[in-house]
C-alpha cells in the first residue's frame, strides 16, 4: 500500500473522470503534460532520468486529483521541479517557469496565475503528500540497457534496435504505462517491438538456459504475448492519435479529427484489445486493423510524439554512439507509405525527416517530427516467424496475474 | 459540451486561490497522515535541518517516536533538497542498526499556516545517544559492551556502504542506542549516494561535510572524490571515545584539526600517504612534519586491550585507501576474542532516564574537560548551507 499500479478500469475511473472529464480528453491532458515535462527538461538539459521521474509523478498525481482542479502545466512544472531535486539535478523554480512561459501559449500560461513561482511552490507540498513521498522511481531505460547487453547478434542491428526501443520508452511516458506495469516489463515489451520493427531477431543471449523460451524469460516471469502486444499497442496508439500540433494548442473538444484518419471505432476496439484472450482472434483483429492503418495516408496522420531524450553518454559500446544520432543505416530506397506489414518504420513524408532510420545531423533532433513513421502493428510477419522456431504463431497463453499478490 | 470550458478558458476551470486553499485544507491525503496523531512530549535535539521532538502515539500511548521537523522557513527552493535526500535514503535503508523511518506526517494546511503544512519525519524512538551516554560518568561500559557497541556501529556502516550510501556525519551524537541496547545510525541529513567512478570520471562531492572533530584528513585537504573511508575515520574517532569518554581531537579550525591529526597519526606527506600531494589544499595547509605516529602510545593508557588498540590503529589511518573498511574491521580479532561482545540491555536498564547530548551539554563540559569547555561544533555544511554551492 499504496501500489502505484492500476488496472485499466481504475485508469478509467480517475478523479478527473468523476468530475466529468471524458477519458479521451484526460488521456490527451496526460500526454500533453508529459510531453511538456519532456520538452522543458530537454530545454534545461535535464537528463532522461529526471524528466522521466517528473512524468511519473505527474501521472500519479492525477490518480488522486483532477485536471479540473489542478491545471496540468502548473502540475507539470512542479513535478519537474521536484524531480530535479530528487535526481540531484536541481533547477531553480523560476528558471523552470521561464521555460514554461516560453513554451506555452499565453492562455495556457495564464493558469499559473499572478505569482507563478508561488503557485508551483504551494503545489509542491500537495504533490509530495499525494505521492506519499515515494520519491524513488525506476524507469525502463536502465533495464533496456541492461537487457541489451545480454543479447547476442549483429552489433549494428542491436544498436539500431536499442535506439528504437529507447525512443519508444521516451514516448511511452506520454501514455499511462508507467501506472500499469513495472519498468522491467515495459522495457521488455518495447524492445520486443523495436526488435520486430528493426528486424533484429534475438536467437541467442548471454545466460541462456533451456528453460528460457524467449530472451526475456531470463528477466521477467510470466509475460505473455498478449501483455507485450497490449503494451506495444499503447505506445503505437500515440502515433495514430489525432494530435494537435505540439503541446501549445489544444483543440476545442470535438474538433474534427482529420477526415481520413482512423475511424474512431477502430481505436475503441484497440482500447479493449487488452481483454482479448484468444490469440487467433487477437492476431486476426490486429491484422485487419493493420491493413486499415497502413492505408492511412501521411497527410491525414497526425504528428507523432517521438520525443527524444538521448541515451546517456557514459554507456559503453555499442550505446555510446546513440548520444545524438544513430549512425546512418542504409535501407536502400526509402519506403513509401502503405509499406508491407513487416517493414520497419521507414521514412515518410515529403522532406527528409529525421527519423529512426536516417541519420539526422548531430544535435538536430527536433522534439517533434512532422510526420509519424507508419509503425506497423505488432504481428508476426506473414512469412517469417520472428522468433524462428521459438513461438508458434498460434501460441495461446492466458494472462495469469503477473505479480502474484 | 463539458470539455469546452476546460480547454478554452483556463481561468474558469482552474480553482482560484481561495478555492484551492479550501481544497487543500479539506483534502484527506491518503498516504500522509496528520502529525496530530502524535503528541509532543519534549524537545530532544536539533537535527541538521530542524528540531527533533519526542512524541507519543495517541492511539498507542506506549509507543514513542522521534519527530524531526522539516525546516522550510528559509527555503527559496521549496522542500529542501537535503530533506528529500534524507527521506530517499532512509526509505532505502532498512536495517537493525539504522534508524527506522516510520512515516512522514504533516500538519493540516489552514489559514493559520498560510496553507502550508509543516512536515515531520517520524522515527522509532531511541532512548539514548552515544554522546549522551559517554558524558554521563554513571554509565559504565564493560569491554564486552564496548565491543557490542562498535560491532553494531560497523555493522550499520557495512550495510549503508554496501547500499552505496555515505553517512558523512559520523559522530557520537548521531549514534543512537535504544534502551534494549540496539545501536542505530541516525541523522542522514548529510548522507548521499555514491558510485565507484565507473567511467573514469572522479566524483565531485562537497568536502564541507562531517563535524570538524570527526572529519578525516582527506576532507580537510579538499578531497572531493571520497568514499566510505570518510565514515570509517569517524568510526575510529568514536571507538577511541568509548574509552576516553570525550572526542579525541577537538580542533577549533580546519588547520588546527589537521595539526591535531598529524600529532596523533604522524606527519602527512607523500611517504605516509602516496598521492596526498595532489589534494587541493595540500600546499595551502600547514602540515607539521617530523611527527611520529602515536596512536597506540597515546591511547594505551585508556584502552588496555591490545586488540582494541590494534583495530583503532587500522581505522585512524591517514591514507584513506589503506584505512580498514567496515568488513575488515568486523573481522578483526577484537570482536572474536574474549570477552566477546555482550548485550547492553542489562547495563542500560540501570538508567531509566534518557541521555541525549542535547540535554547534557553543561554536564559534559564540566565533568570531562576542564580546558575543553568549548561547545561541540555541529556540522559545518549545515550551518553555512555548504551544499548550496554544489546544488544551485
Amino acid at each position: 500500500m499504496p501500489g502505484w499500479y492500476f488496472d485499466k478500469q481504475e485508469l478509467k475511473h480517475t478523479p478527473s473522470g468523476a468530475a466529468g472529464l471524458d477519458y479521451k480528453t484526460e488521456m490527451r491532458y496526460r500526454k500533453e503534460g508529459a510531453r511538456f515535462i519532456i520538452d522543458t527538461g530537454m530545454k534545461m538539459d535535464l537528463g532522461y532520468n529526471t524528466t522521466a521521474t517528473g512524468v511519473v509523478y505527474y501521472h500519479r498525481f492525477y490518480m488522486f486529483h483532477s485536471f479540473q482542479q489542478f491545471p496540468r502545466f502548473v502540475t507539470a512544472c512542479c513535478c519537474l521541479f521536484l524531480a530535479g531535486k530528487v535526481e540531484e539535478t536541481p533547477k531553480k523554480c523560476k528558471d523552470i517557469i521561464k521555460i514554461a512561459k516560453a513554451l506555452l501559449a499565453d492562455n495556457k500560461f495564464a493558469t499559473f496565475g499572478s505569482d507563478p513561482k508561488e503557485e508551483v511552490m504551494t503545489l509542491e507540498r500537495v504533490l509530495l503528500q499525494t505521492i506519499k513521498f515515494d520519491l524513488q522511481v525506476e524507469h525502463p531505460y536502465l533495464y533496456l540497457l541492461r537487457y541489451a547487453k545480454c543479447l547476442k547478434g549483429d552489433k549494428a542491428k542491436l544498436q539500431k534496435m536499442v535506439q528504437m526501443a529507447w525512443t519508444f520508452v521516451n514516448d511511452s511516458l506520454c501514455t499511462t504505462l508507467s501506472l500499469q506495469w513495472q519498468p522491467e516489463i515495459i522495457a521488455v515489451a518495447l524492445m520486443y517491438l523495436a526488435g520486430k520493427l528493426s528486424k533484429f531477431e534475438v536467437v541467442d543471449w548471454v545466460g541462456r538456459n533451456p528453460a528460457h523460451l524467449r530472451w526475456w524469460d531470463m528477466f521477467v516471469e510470466d509475460v505473455t504475448m498478449d501483455l507485450l502486444e497490449d503494451i506495444c499497442h499503447q505506445v503505437l496508439d500515440l502515433y495514430s492519435q489525432p494530435e494537435v500540433k505540439s503541446s501549445s494548442e489544444s483543440p476545442p473538444p470535438g474538433a474534427s479529427r482529420p477526415a481520413a484518419a482512423s475511424p474512431s471505432n477502430q481505436s475503441t476496439s484497440r482500447q479493449s484489445n487488452g481483454a482479448t484472450t484468444s490469440t487467433t482472434a487477437s492476431s486476426a483483429s490486429t491484422a485487419s486493423s493493420t491493413s486499415e492503418k497502413t492505408q492511412i495516408s501521411p497527410e491525414t496522420v497526425p504528428p507523432p510524439v517521438n520525443t527524444r531524450i538521448p541515451p546517456p553518454s557514459d554507456v559503453p559500446y555499442p550505446y555510446q554512439t546513440f548520444t545524438h544520432a544513430p549512425p546512418p543505416i542504409s535501407y536502400g530506397t526509402p519506403v513509401s507509405f502503405a509499406p508491407p506489414v513487416n517493414t520497419p518504420p521507414p521514412l515518410l513524408g515529403p522532406s527528409p525527416i529525421p527519423s529512426l532510420l536516417s541519420a539526422p545531423p548531430p544535435n538536430a533532433f527536433p522534439p517533434f517530427v512532422n510526420q509519424p513513421p507508419p509503425f506497423t502493428p505488432v504481428v508476426p510477419p506473414p512469412n517469417a516467424s520472428f522468433f524462428g522456431n521459438g513461438l508458434p504463431q498460434g501460441h495461446t497463453r492466458h494472462r495469469p496475474p503477473f505479480f502474484p499478490p | 459540451m463539458q470539455n469546452n470550458h476546460h480547454s478554452g478558458h483556463p481561468n474558469s476551470t482552474a480553482m482560484n486561490m481561495r478555492e484551492k486553499e479550501k481544497y487543500i485544507e479539506n483534502f484527506n491525503f491518503p498516504f500522509c497522515e496528520e502529525a496530530s496523531k502524535y503528541q509532543k512530549v519534549a524537545k530532544i535535539g536539533q537535527g541538521t535541518f530542524g528540531e527533533v521532538f519526542k512524541a507519543r502515539d495517541i492511539n498507542n500511548p506506549k509507543k514513542y517516536v522521534a519527530m524531526k521537523k522539516v525546516l522550510m522557513d528559509n527555503e527559496k527552493e521549496g522542500f529542501p533538497i537535503t530533506a528529500l535526500r534524507e527521506i530517499r535514503i532512509l526509505q532505502l535503508l532498512k536495517h537493525d542498526n539504522v534508524v527506522n523511518l516510520i512515516e512522514i506526517c504533516r500538519t493540516k494546511a489552514s489559514a493559520a499556516n498560510r496553507y502550508r503544512s509543516t512536515f515531520y519525519l517520524v522515527f522509532d524512538f531511541c532512548e539514548h545517544d552515544l554522546a549522551g551516554l559517554l558524558s554521563n560518568v554513571n554509565v559504565k561500559f564493560s569491554l564486552g559492551e564496548i565491543k557490542k557497541v562498535l560491532q553494531q556501529l560497523l555493522n550499520g556502516l557495512f550495510y549503508i556502504h554496501y547500499n552505496k550510501i555515505l553517512h558523512r556525519d559520523m559522530k557520537a551524537a548521531n549514534v543512537l542506542i535504544t534502551k534494549l541496547g540496539v545501536l542505530k545510525l541516525a541523522d542522514f541529513g548529510l548522507a548521499r549516494a555514491f558510485s565507484t567512478n565507473k567511467n573514469g570520471m572522479p566524483n565531485r562531492f562537497t568536502n564541507r561535510v562531517v563535524t570538524l572533530w570527526y572529519r578525516p584528513p582527506e576532507l580537510l585537504l579538499g578531497e572531493r572524490n571520497y568514499g566510505p573511508p570518510v565514515d570509517l575515520w569517524g568510526a575510529g574517532c568514536i571507538m577511541a571515545e568509548m574509552w576516553t569518554r570525550s572526542p579525541i581531537m577537538q580542533g577549533n579550525s580546519e588547520q588546527q584539526q589537521l595539526t591535531l591529526i598529524s600529532q596523533l597519526c604522524g606527519s602527512i606527506n607523500p611517504q605516509s600517504w602516496p598521492g596526498v600531494e595532489h589534494l587541493e589544499l595540500y600546499k595551502k595547509m600547514e602540515l607539521p612534519q617530523e611527527q611520529k605516529r602515536k596512536v597506540k602510545e597515546r591511547l594505551k593508557p585508556y584502552m588496555k586491550d591490545p586488540y582494541a588498540i590494534d583495530l583503532l590503529d587500522k581505522l585512524l589511518v591517514l591514507d584513506p585507501s589503506k584505512r580498514a573498511d567496515a568488513d575488515t574491521a568486523l573481522n578483526h580479532d577484537f570482536f572474536w576474542t574474549d570477552p566477546m561482545p555482550c548485550e547492553l540491555g542489562k547495563m542500560l536498564a540501570n538508567h531509566s532516564q534518557s541521555m541525549f547530548e542535547f540535554l547534557a551539554p553543561a554536564r559534559r563540559a564540566t565533568q570531562i574537560n576542564r580546558h575543553h569547555a568549548i561547545p561541540r561544533p555541529t556540522t559545518s555544511a549545515v550551518q553555512d548551507s555548504g551544499y548550496q554551492d554544489r546544488v544551485f
